[in-house]
């Protein structure tokens, strides 16, 4: 909303706090799945507790927006554009304060996970995160600079996130039948990959807001299956 | 403007006209009425004299012959007051006129005078009534009376000379208030032209007025101002542009956040570590500029506490790197124009050496103990017996020996490691034809080729020129090259070193390549440094060393030239070395 002259200084101060307040979820969020996946690697329970305790201000700052967005919504009654971009800001909320629970569930395997052995050195998991974090940041990049083609390009990025989630499902049913007692390490280690799968799908949610808020059209149940990426 | 001031100019003028001429009609009137008033009651008393001459009998029967030559109304009366003879107006209807004011007044003194209304004119009319008097005592009164009409047309006439005056007055007047206008507008004219001229920023030139009076003087000071604002101008253009300059050629990166945490300004250092121009992030908060929560997390610590911050942060984005930021406050500012000052240092090449460094200590401790434990054990067995059994100790001593030997080839790797890089190394530089260079180093290597039936050519074009080399220097490169494609390449493949002339014709390329394993291309930017291994386990198994080519690069550099590695994993690899061209 950068472009647009409000007549109250105060609502567009309040737009902007809006603003920040998602951008500033956002990389919470991101830095809660980095940490997560660096737990996962270095076998760090004590990082993986840390992710679980910092989600309460992930879940605090999505509050906050959530009232940022009524009080806006009651007092300033948006029209138009302005009130797409709350719609779109409420969802985008919702996204990423997902995006938080499932960093926590990745934390939470991470600390069952390191009770076990090692199963295999981490390769596509790590690569899976990688692409969530920057997707994150590309449809959050891309709702700041109202970039369309930026979200559409965070959007495809979702298939390497469903290909690598099934890479990780091929390689870990082969432990599995090989092994049998991989089977409670290879499921932990799949609900991560699909904790991971997820994320992207929100991330995409959030790039799907944001061609909203841009053009005004509704991508959302186009071109691809929802729920994604559900295994065979 | 101009309009308003000659306006009001002429208004001035003519208000002082008009007043003047007021003052004047009103003194005037009074003066010309009362001179003729005084006049027509002299005439009038010397006609009431002439009259009262006549005997009363030959008066009344020429009473308008009277009147006529006098130019006044003559009026005969008795001593009762009754009327016996009016010029004007019949006498029987006539009233008793003995209680009229100059008829009393001459009843007592002789002569007397009134003016008032006449009852049968409208004009206002004098009186003078003259007492008629013989031995007896009053006889009766002549009383002349003649209108003030014409006093009043005298005073008329006045004015009628006076309006035309005035008339005549105004129009240089005009004349004199536009010449006024003028002389007084032109300087003024010029103050403000000028003036506005250095509110635009134009601040060349100099008032010129020459008038010597206030508007000069007011000229000359506002030159003298405008010289000093020039100056003043002047110094701080430079200050800024020294500032400018400053910001602009540190590494750092500088933001400063408004009093609304709104990102004012920002230099190229910060260009430089988004990857982002500073336009586009002006204007935007820390949040949308970076995206780091972390970074904003530092920020609303350095706010709640008001100290200055120093934090190391990880930036995601195009290019991740690590930051070092100093937050602090601009001192001096009032506090609600508050900034921040947000001073990035990348940090990122540090912490890679400091990762490279730490990496190397373990590694050479690694690389060293690995060897030294074999030989302690080994020798610690011989010591517990096994020495006593011949083939058993022969054995263990060529471990022994081949491992000390591996150690030996460490730390002469190492030396030489730290000599090129401590410029130790005195190139002895000469034209060398790499012919002879081939031919020196490809025996070397032809064994251990052959041992895994290993292809090995050569294909030297001959008008190849000379290499500009020092040649023990270049032989060790060509090794090591040379030893780490065979080394890599499985048996019964095929090495080639071909040679040609870079397409600048300032280099000479020696290319090695083989059809071994290949390298994924993710590793291949760190193949030079030290230790680094692809695959750690197979590498040390062959007996490398972990430093061969972290030998080559730095050799090539200290040559002035370069090497280049392409790869693709189960096919091979291509080595090129760029080597100096001899003149």
């Amino acid at each position: 909303m950068v472009d647009r002259r409000h007549t109250s200084t105060h609502y567009e101060k309040e737009l902007k706090e809006l603003k920040d307040g998602l951008l500033y979820l956002g990389g919470l969020a991101e830095n809660a799945i980095k940490n997560a996946l660096q737990a996962l690697v270095e076998r760090n329970s004590e990082l993986a507790r840390m992710v679980i305790a910092d989600d309460a201000a992930i879940d605090q700052l999505d509050s906050e927006n959530e009232d940022r967005c009524i009080r806006i919504l009651a007092l300033r009654q948006p029209a138009a554009r302005d009130l797409r971009f709350i719609a779109t800001a409420i969802k985008i909320n919702g996204h990423l304060e997902r995006i938080g629970d499932m960093a926590v569930n990745i934390a939470e395997k991470v600390l069952l996970l390191n009770e076990e052995p090692q199963l295999k050195p981490y390769v596509d998991i790590p690569r899976m995160a990688e692409i969530t974090q920057k997707m994150i940041r590309q449809s959050l990049d891309s709702l700041i600079r109202e970039d369309v083609d930026l979200a559409d390009q965070v959007r495809r990025e979702d298939e390497n996130v469903d290909n690598l989630n099934e890479q990780v499902f091929r390689e870990l049913l082969t432990f599995m039948i090989q092994d049998p007692r991989t089977i409670r390490t290879a499921l932990l280690i799949m609900q991560i990959a699909k904790n991971l799968e997820r994320i992207s799908d929100h991330a995409e949610g959030i790039a799907d807001m944001v061609i909203y808020l841009v053009t005004g059209k509704s991508v959302r149940h186009n071109d691809s299956l929802e729920p994604k990426g559900r295994m065979a | 403007m101009k309009k308003r001031l000659f306006i009001r100019i002429l208004i001035s003028y003519c208000a002082v006209i008009l007043l003047v001429a007021a003052i004047v009609a009103v003194l005037f009137s009074r003066q010309i009425r009362l001179l003729e008033t005084k006049q027509i009651e002299e005439s009038l008393l010397h006609s009431a004299r002439l009259v009262s001459l006549v005997p009363f009998d030959k008066t009344r029967s020429n009473i308008r012959f009277l009147a006529q030559e006098a130019g006044a109304r003559v009026t005969i009366i008795d001593a009762g007051g009754g009327v016996l003879a009016d010029s004007r107006g019949d006498v029987s209807q006539m009233e008793i006129h003995l209680n009229r004011p100059e008829v009393e007044e001459a009843r007592l003194r002789g002569s007397g005078k009134s003016v008032r209304r006449s009852s049968t004119l409208r004009d206002d009319e004098m009186y003078v009534a003259l007492a008629v008097r013989d031995e007896k005592g009053i006889k009766g009164y002549v009383r002349m009376s003649r209108s003030l009409k014409e006093v009043e047309d005298s005073v008329q006439r006045m004015y009628g000379f006076l309006y035309r005056t005035i008339g005549l007055a105004l129009l240089p007047t005009l004349l004199l208030a536009l010449v006024f206008t003028r002389r007084i507008f032109q300087p003024i004219r010029e103050i403000r032209d000028y003036t506005q001229a250095i509110r635009r920023g134009d601040h060349s030139g100099t008032l010129l007025v020459k008038a010597s009076d206030e508007l000069g003087q007011l000229a000359e000071a506002i030159n003298y101002l405008v010289e000093e604002y020039r100056e003043k101008i002047q110094l701080a253009h430079e200050e800024k542009g020294k500032l400018e300059a400053a910001l602009a050629s540190m590494v750092e990166g500088v933001v400063v956040l408004d009093s609304q945490g709104r990102i004012e300004s920002s230099n190229r250092g910060i260009e430089t570590i988004l990857d982002r121009q500073s336009s586009e992030i002006h204007g935007g908060s820390i949040l949308e500029a970076f995206m780091s929560a972390d970074l904003q997390k530092a920020l609303e610590r350095f706010r709640r506490e008001r100290t200055p911050v120093l934090e190391e942060i990880r930036l995601g984005g195009k290019q991740p790197n690590i930051v070092d930021v100093n937050i602090s406050a601009i001192q001096g500012l009032p506090a609600d124009e508050e900034k921040t000052l947000l001073v990035f240092h990348d940090v990122t090449r540090l912490k890679k050496l400091e990762q490279m460094r730490t990496d190397f200590v373990a590694n050479v401790t690694h690389e060293i103990s690995t060897p030294l434990t074999a030989i302690i054990g080994f020798l610690q067995t011989l010591l517990a017996g096994a020495l006593e059994d011949k083939e058993t100790a022969r054995k263990f001593l060529r471990i022994i020996a081949s491992n000390a030997e591996r150690l030996s080839r460490l730390v002469d790797d190492l030396l030489t490691l730290s000599s090129i890089e401590l410029n130790e190394t005195n190139l002895k530089l000469e034209s060398l034809s790499v012919d002879s260079l081939i031919r020196t180093v490809l025996p070397m290597v032809e064994y251990s080729a052959a041992e895994k039936k290993i292809a090995l050519d050569a294909i030297i074009p001959e008008e190849v020129p000379k290499i500009l080399a020092d040649r023990d220097r270049a032989v060790q490169v060509l090794m090591n090259v040379l030893h780490n494609a065979v080394k890599f390449t499985p048996e019964e493949g095929r090495v080639t070193l071909s040679c040609r002339e870079d397409e600048t014709r300032d280099w000479v390329v020696l290319q090695i390549k083989d059809t071994g394993i290949g390298i994924p291309s993710q590793e291949i930017p760190r193949l030079g440094e030290r230790f680094y291994r692809v695959d750690k386990a197979r590498s040390r198994e062959m007996g490398g060393t972990g430093l061969g080519l972290s030998i080559v690069k730095h050799l090539m550099a200290t040559h002035g030239g370069t090497m280049e590695i392409a790869s693709a994993v189960g096919k091979g690899t291509t080595v090129s070395l760029f080597f100096k061209r001899a003149p």
